[in-house]
């Protein structure tokens, strides 16, 4: 296999063949090449769907109260949920195995100065934890601990976008700036990826805001993490308790489905998912049908192929050709073609993946690649696929009769 | 050299069996240069390709240089034509893309000899039919003739103990037959053993021996005096 002469018997074969090599090759290289394409496009749409939801921790879920659609408990309808600091408490004590993190919400918004700049920002006040949640990332500076919340500590976190307006050329943290007239001092500032918006906001502790601003324990929202070893149905059955745990709280009909909304990221993260495998298994599937369309093209080359060289095969025994040295001589030529073509089909399609690749960036479809894995795995199939498609018709040839081969009256 | 005994063949076609040779007994020794002769269906190619062992004997008795030749498969085939035999056939079968010098070495490969002394041997082979000069070209750029020569050349450069040809002529007209069957004598004044097929009297004549076969059995075998091909280049 590694004898010089051999090699060298096969790319003489090459030469003098090109236009046969050309398209036992092109067939290779292009069903390759598509293939690679095909499932690149199905993992840009992949990165594309799974990264409008990235923002967010995955294992999340929102509570949100709304107003009662119906009479219940001697409420009339239309009643107005308000959540309070007890029922967080209440939903954090009552499961403490399932929950991982969670947080208040408090929205509110501010007008902000700082030296002679200003401007006005929705504020978000909320637990420590809240952070995990949201996936926040700090560039610089640091989030607020719990001690900052327990001592009501006027702290802030301010966005990208809220730094630059503000601050202009200068570090924010450590500097003090007004929110609603009262001194915050600003203790970190994040970015968001993808989203210019949110990097006009604020954080600050919840305890702080509900001390300032009229005193109350109002929360408007309550986000958590479930336990992450949960999978779907165990994440599901946890939202719907604590769903009937919030509505037996609240004394809302258990069918109402308007007071109480319980959001759950699982479920919308499940349909994305399924969405997705689908167009997986599509790819999957029509690139192993362009993987089969590429080897019978081979196949039928490597037929005519040999059909063609019967003659010159009869010559070789003749002259001596053991039929094992047929057989290599025909295998080697054709996996040498396809696996070498297979390469530049590949080549072909990473070089265009990285040049127009990094340029595609919209909702639906991004950073469009193959794991070299799957890519290696095709090559090998393809290669091991043309050694098949050669075989029979290669052991054939080999076992003709070198005077049927040369029989030509 | 070559000892045949009461050698049958007989092909199946369809449901009848064709019984193409009847019983031949048959020697050649080293050194003869025989012509089998025979009209078509007389049986001399199906000797030619059993003593070729392109083909095998459904009965009989073969030996090659004291070897018998029996029940052989691919493998020992290929082995043994390597080594006894040097083919030349009526329609060249030069392999087309490869130039002449790369035709003669071809036995060569197959006999493992490294590629240096295969190129060497192979021009030596060439200079010998003449076609030096030609080495580097490919078979389409070669007249009939040049073809010829360079398949005896490659014939030639395995060394072998026989030389078969079958209607070396055959496809050529006249004076480049007398040009090949010139080679063909010269290599056999050298000492080689040679065993042309033909049906062309001529040709046969420029032999020393002349086996006449027809449906399937010898029916003359004698020794003649041999007409030498010089002149009539």
């Amino acid at each position: 296999m590694f004898d010089r002469d051999i090699w060298q018997e096969i790319f003489n074969t090459i030469k003098k063949n090109k236009l046969r090599t050309f398209l036992t090759g092109f067939s290779v290289g292009w069903a390759i090449f598509i293939l690679v394409m095909l499932l690149a496009s199905v993992n840009g749409m992949q990165n594309g769907f799974t990264g409008q939801f990235n923002d967010d921790a995955t294992n999340s879920i929102f509570v949100r109260p709304g107003r009662t659609s119906k009479a219940y408990a001697g409420f009339e309808a239309g009643r107005r949920i308000q959540f309070t600091n007890e029922d967080f408490e209440y939903v954090k004590q009552s499961f403490p195995d399932d929950i991982e993190y969670i947080s208040g919400r408090y929205f509110t918004s501010t007008s902000a100065r700082y030296k002679s700049e200003t401007g006005s920002y929705p504020v978000q006040a909320v637990h420590p934890e809240f952070q995990i949640i949201e996936k926040t990332i700090i560039t610089d500076g640091r989030y607020f601990n719990e001690a900052d919340f327990t001592n009501k500590a006027k702290v802030a976190i301010i966005g990208r976008k809220v730094a630059e307006d503000l601050f202009k050329n200068e570090n924010p943290v450590g500097k003090f700036a007004e929110l609603n007239g009262l001194t915050f001092r600003i203790i970190g500032i994040f970015i968001d990826e993808g989203d210019d918006n949110a990097e006009r906001r604020i954080y600050a502790p919840l305890s702080t805001y509900q001390r300032i601003y009229g005193n109350t324990n109002y929360i408007n929202q309550i986000a958590l993490t479930y336990n992450p070893t949960y999978d779907l149905s165990k994440a599901l059955e946890f939202s719907s308790r604590l769903e009937d745990l919030m509505k037996r709280r609240q004394k809302v009909s258990p069918e109402d489905q308007s007071a109480i909304n319980v959001w759950n990221y699982a479920e919308a993260f499940d349909d994305i998912s399924s969405f997705t495998a689908v167009l997986k298994a599509i790819g999957i599937v029509v690139g192993s049908l362009i993987l089969i369309a590429g080897i019978v093209g081979i196949g039928n080359i490597m037929v005519f192929t040999i059909k063609e060289r019967t003659k010159e095969f009869g010559v070789r025994k003749a002259l001596g050709a053991r039929p094992r040295q047929i057989v290599n001589l025909v295998l080697l030529e054709s996996t040498f073609i396809t696996a070498f073509s297979g390469f530049i089909g590949l080549l072909f399609a990473w070089l265009i993946l990285s040049l127009i690749g990094p340029s595609i960036e919209t909702p639906a479809f991004s950073n469009p690649s193959v794991r070299s894995s799957t890519v290696i795995t095709a090559t090998i199939i393809l290669v091991i696929a043309g050694i098949l498609a050669g075989l029979l018709p290669a052991i054939r040839a080999a076992n003709v009769k070198p005077i049927v081969a040369l029989s030509d009256k | 050299m070559i000892e045949i005994k009461d050698l049958h063949k007989s092909y199946k076609m369809g449901s009848n069996s064709l019984h193409v040779l009847k019983g031949i007994n048959f020697s050649v020794e080293e050194g003869e240069l025989v012509a089998i002769m025979g009209s078509s269906g007389s049986g001399k190619s199906t000797l030619l390709n059993i003593l070729g062992m392109l083909d095998g004997a459904d009965s009989g008795e073969y030996n090659l240089d004291n070897v018998p030749i029996k029940d052989l498969n691919e493998t020992k085939a290929a082995q043994y034509r390597n080594k006894f035999l040097g083919f030349v056939f009526q329609s060249f079968n030069l392999i087309n893309y490869k130039s002449a010098v790369e035709n003669v070495a071809l036995p060569l490969y197959y006999q493992k000899v490294n590629r240096k002394v295969r190129q060497e041997k192979a021009l030596k082979y060439l200079e010998q039919v003449g076609l030096r000069e030609w080495a580097t070209h490919l078979p389409s750029e070669l007249s009939g003739g040049q073809k010829q020569r360079v398949a005896i050349a490659r014939a030639m450069a395995a060394e072998p103990k026989v030389l078969l040809a079958d209607e070396p002529t055959g496809a050529l007209d006249s004076k480049t037959s007398y040009e090949v069957m010139d080679l063909i004598q010269k290599i056999n004044d050298a000492g080689n053993t040679i065993l042309v097929v033909t049906h062309e009297e001529d040709i046969a004549h420029m032999c020393k021996r002349i086996v006449h076969l027809k449906d399937g059995v010898i029916v003359e075998d004698k020794k003649i005096e041999q007409v030498r091909a010089e002149q009539y280049v």
